[in-house]
């Protein structure tokens, strides 16, 4: 018996070491990847910037991605040391603190959250470390005099999608398909609403969310995503734009299976996606992280810290729209209309459907 | 210890002498609920409750769902429960990435089933060897996996093309079975809107229409199950480990020995049905895309009364609502409110004649309330539809939870010699 609860103890600590193991590993190997080839500015010790990603971390080949190329490329022309740590599925409220305060307590200043999820945390933490700057992406309710709250217009951007869809549909049927149910998506679907009935009032346009807070599985189930396009596929649309995270791959391979279109979002995912599915990505909806945090870190370089709410929109070249593939080059100048009719105020977007 | 012999050998098929489920009967019964699906597809005029479309992303839905259960279904005949399925299904869809991509699909389908019977062997170890509490050690093994693979993943598709810390590069597809000859004009016949003909239509196109070969071995492998656990000794052994282990024990069956090949068994099926998600259902391994579907099967298996045919038709319920849900949205939903509405009002009439005054009141106001919202209403609301899928097991369940009956030692450690 004795040697039976030996043994069970010594498994439970192998699984928990192992455990930890996966937890723990970023943080280390992590910016040398960088920018191959261009001359870097040597690294300076003394300038410290912690990253702390979202679910899905570098390599997502979205958001998070975009954010770190923000980061190395301002590592590189300004000497930056880095340092990034990645959150957890369905993690708690604590572990987030903990890792903001690990970055503040070693030194890294500015210290820059990635997502709305660090919300809550990042306004704890820069409370106790009022002498630490710290930026958050996607988030305007952490207000403090150390944070820089770096917000999109996503509404801006995917009106000109939509309004893409909209030019380049042939059925008059076009969808959007959500990852998970949250405001931040429903901006997109409101302005990808707003810019094809700009073009078309009477155009059809399917909605499907993937799952519901507190569910945020929808971002990372491109099974779920798949089945969703295919029904609005098989229904008659011809176009469908994908604000789901990682399930938008499987909206893709709907889209390549159904012989039709679809729309990319966050970066140009016509040149990160599968090869296999390239060709029916028309155009992405641009979400320029990578240009917030490089600004940021510029500004912070630049000894201007900047705080408060700074929103990028279709005039800053925050949002935008992609062309690579070629796809929408004939409906461009509609686009450029639209565009300059958005930047000048005369197109107000919702951001609420 | 006779009292534990004769419910060994009895325990299983006692339900049988009340009312045996025979293959003619389930095939009744699959008829009946086409005939209910048509008629509500003509009266709420909402084409997508049976299109071929629907039924083919069912499929597709439905069969990890139903392979993690049958994981489920032959760790807990053997009396191991296994909440480590979803563990198991990561591991399993990594697996596929890893061998997928950089070996060949069939490789990967290899891959998820190694992996999953990594998991499985984990599982079997703790709980059989070392007697860990069954529950403690599936929780171990579904945060071991995870933290496994984010470990594994960002060190093998960190830099590779299309690849990252967190997802695989896209998989090549396994080959796929499409009889145009007979499929298109299934699909005109479909696209007449007919009374059942269109509705068997569309299911018989669903089959012939794009369909992976590894579905057809999924779905084989809900045959091969019965076949091996209910029509062989082997199978009769490994039950009996699950009833009385003790019996079985002095009757000279190893039965540490069938525990463990049942468990890692159970992880392998598990693997597969990672495996099916990463390469089928999409085409690529992505962190966190199982999504809770282990655990689900573990309920569809409880649905299902710890068999594989009860196994499959929860599977396919699940697989169907959710389906629905993700295609139509809400007015698909709203067309299945009167289906619901209707079968409550059933119940409710079926609990009166046998005198359950209560569970007929219950079912009958439940019924009529639902079918008020349905006239009253044009869709259901987004919130709501995300539910659809575990409001309906729930109801089924609650509905036929006093008939189910699992293994009689299903969960309970067992050490060798107990017998004695």
């Amino acid at each position: 018996m004795r040697r039976m609860t030996k043994a069970a103890a010594v498994m439970s600590v192998a699984a928990l070491v192992l455990a930890s193991a996966g937890c723990a590993k970023k943080s280390t190997d992590s910016a040398e990847s960088s920018s191959g080839g261009d001359e870097c500015v040597a690294e300076d010790s003394s300038k410290k910037v912690g990253m702390a990603y979202d679910v899905g971390g570098r390599g997502d080949q979205s958001f998070n991605d975009a954010a770190a190329k923000g980061m190395d490329k301002a590592a590189c022309e300004l000497g930056f040391t880095t340092s990034e740590s990645e959150a957890q599925d369905g993690e708690s409220e604590a572990a987030r603190e903990g890792r903001l305060t690990e970055f503040a307590d070693a030194g890294f200043n500015p210290v820059i959250a990635v997502g709305f999820a660090y919300s809550a945390s990042v306004a704890k933490v820069a409370e106790q470390y009022p002498e630490v700057n710290f930026a958050i992406i996607d988030d305007e309710f952490a207000v403090a005099d150390n944070i820089a709250n770096l917000v999109f217009a996503e509404e801006q951007g995917s009106f000109l999608v939509g309004a893409a869809a909209a030019l380049k549909t042939e059925s008059d049927h076009i969808g959007f398909v959500g990852g998970v149910e949250t405001p931040l998506i429903n901006k997109f679907e409101a302005g990808y609403a707003a810019g094809a009935e700009a073009v078309n009032p009477d155009i059809e346009i399917d909605v499907t969310y993937l799952t519901q807070p507190p569910d945020f599985s929808g971002f990372n189930d491109p099974a779920k995503g798949k089945t969703a396009a295919e029904g609005m596929y098989d229904g008659g649309a011809d176009v469908v734009y994908q604000a789901a995270g990682g399930s938008g791959g499987g909206v893709f391979e709907a889209a390549t299976a159904a012989d039709a279109r679809a729309i990319g979002v966050d970066s140009d995912q016509y040149l990160t996606a599968d090869e296999s599915v390239r060709d029916v990505i028309i155009t992405s909806m641009l979400k320029r992280v990578d240009v917030a945090v490089d600004t940021y870190l510029s500004d912070v370089d630049g000894g201007d810290v900047p705080t408060g709410l700074t929103r990028y929109d279709l005039e800053a070249d925050g949002v935008g729209y992609s062309t690579s593939g070629g796809q929408v080059d004939d409906v461009k100048t509609d686009l450029e209309d639209f565009k300059a009719k958005i930047i000048d105020g005369s197109i107000k977007v919702p951001t609420k459907p | 210890m006779s009292v534990m012999t004769s419910s060994a050998g009895g325990g299983t098929e006692a339900p049988a002498k009340k009312r045996r489920i025979t293959l003619p009967v389930v095939l009744l019964a699959i008829a009946g609920v086409f005939v209910l699906l048509s008629a509500l597809r003509i009266i709420t005029g909402v084409d997508e409750l049976s299109s071929s479309g629907t039924l083919r992303a069912t499929l597709v839905a439905a069969v990890p769902i139903g392979l993690a259960g049958l994981g489920g279904l032959w760790s807990e005949r053997a009396g191991v429960v296994n909440i480590g399925l979803e563990g198991m299904m990561i591991l399993g869809t990594f697996g596929a990435g890893y061998f997928g991509y950089f070996y060949g699909p069939w490789q990967g389908v290899l891959g998820a089933i190694l992996l999953g019977a990594i998991g499985g062997l984990l599982h079997a170890v703790a709980t059989v060897l070392f007697g860990v509490d069954h529950i403690v050690s599936g929780v171990a093994v579904n945060i071991i996996g995870l933290g496994a693979v984010q470990f594994l993943a960002a060190l093998t598709f960190s830099g590779v093309p299309g690849g990252g810390a967190t997802q695989s590069p896209g998989i090549d597809d396994l080959p796929a079975i499409t009889i145009a000859a007979i499929s298109d004009p299934l699909g005109d016949l479909e696209g007449k809107n007919w009374f059942v003909v269109s509705d068997v239509a569309a299911l018989l196109r669903a089959l012939v229409t794009d369909l992976s070969v590894l579905t057809l071995i999924a779905l084989s492998l809900f045959v091969f199950t019965y076949w091996v656990l209910w029509r062989t000794s082997f199978g009769l052994r490994l039950r009996s480990c699950g009833e009385s282990p003790a019996a079985a024990e002095s009757l000279g069956i190893n039965v540490i020995r069938y525990k463990l090949v049942a468990v890692i068994a159970s992880g392998a099926f598990a693997g597969l049905a990672g495996g099916f998600l990463a390469m089928v259902a999409s085409s690529s391994f992505r962190d966190g895309q199982t999504g809770g579907r282990g655990y689900i099967g573990l309920a569809a298996m409880i649905f299902g009364n710890w068999r594989p045919g009860g196994l499959l038709a929860g599977a396919g319920l699940f697989g169907y609502t959710d389906t629905l849900r993700l295609r139509g949205g809400g007015e698909t939903i709203h067309g299945l409110l009167l289906l619901v509405a209707v079968l409550l009002v059933l119940v409710a009439i079926w609990q009166l004649r046998r005198g359950h005054r209560i569970a007929a009141t219950v079912s009958g106001v439940l019924g009529v309330l639902i079918g008020v919202w349905f006239f009253l209403s044009e869709s259901v609301p987004d919130d709501l539809t995300g539910m659809t899928p575990y409001v309906t097991t729930l109801l089924v369940l609650a509905l036929a939870s006093q008939r189910l009956r699992m293994p009689a030692a299903d969960g309970k450690p067992y050490r060798k010699g107990s017998a004695g």
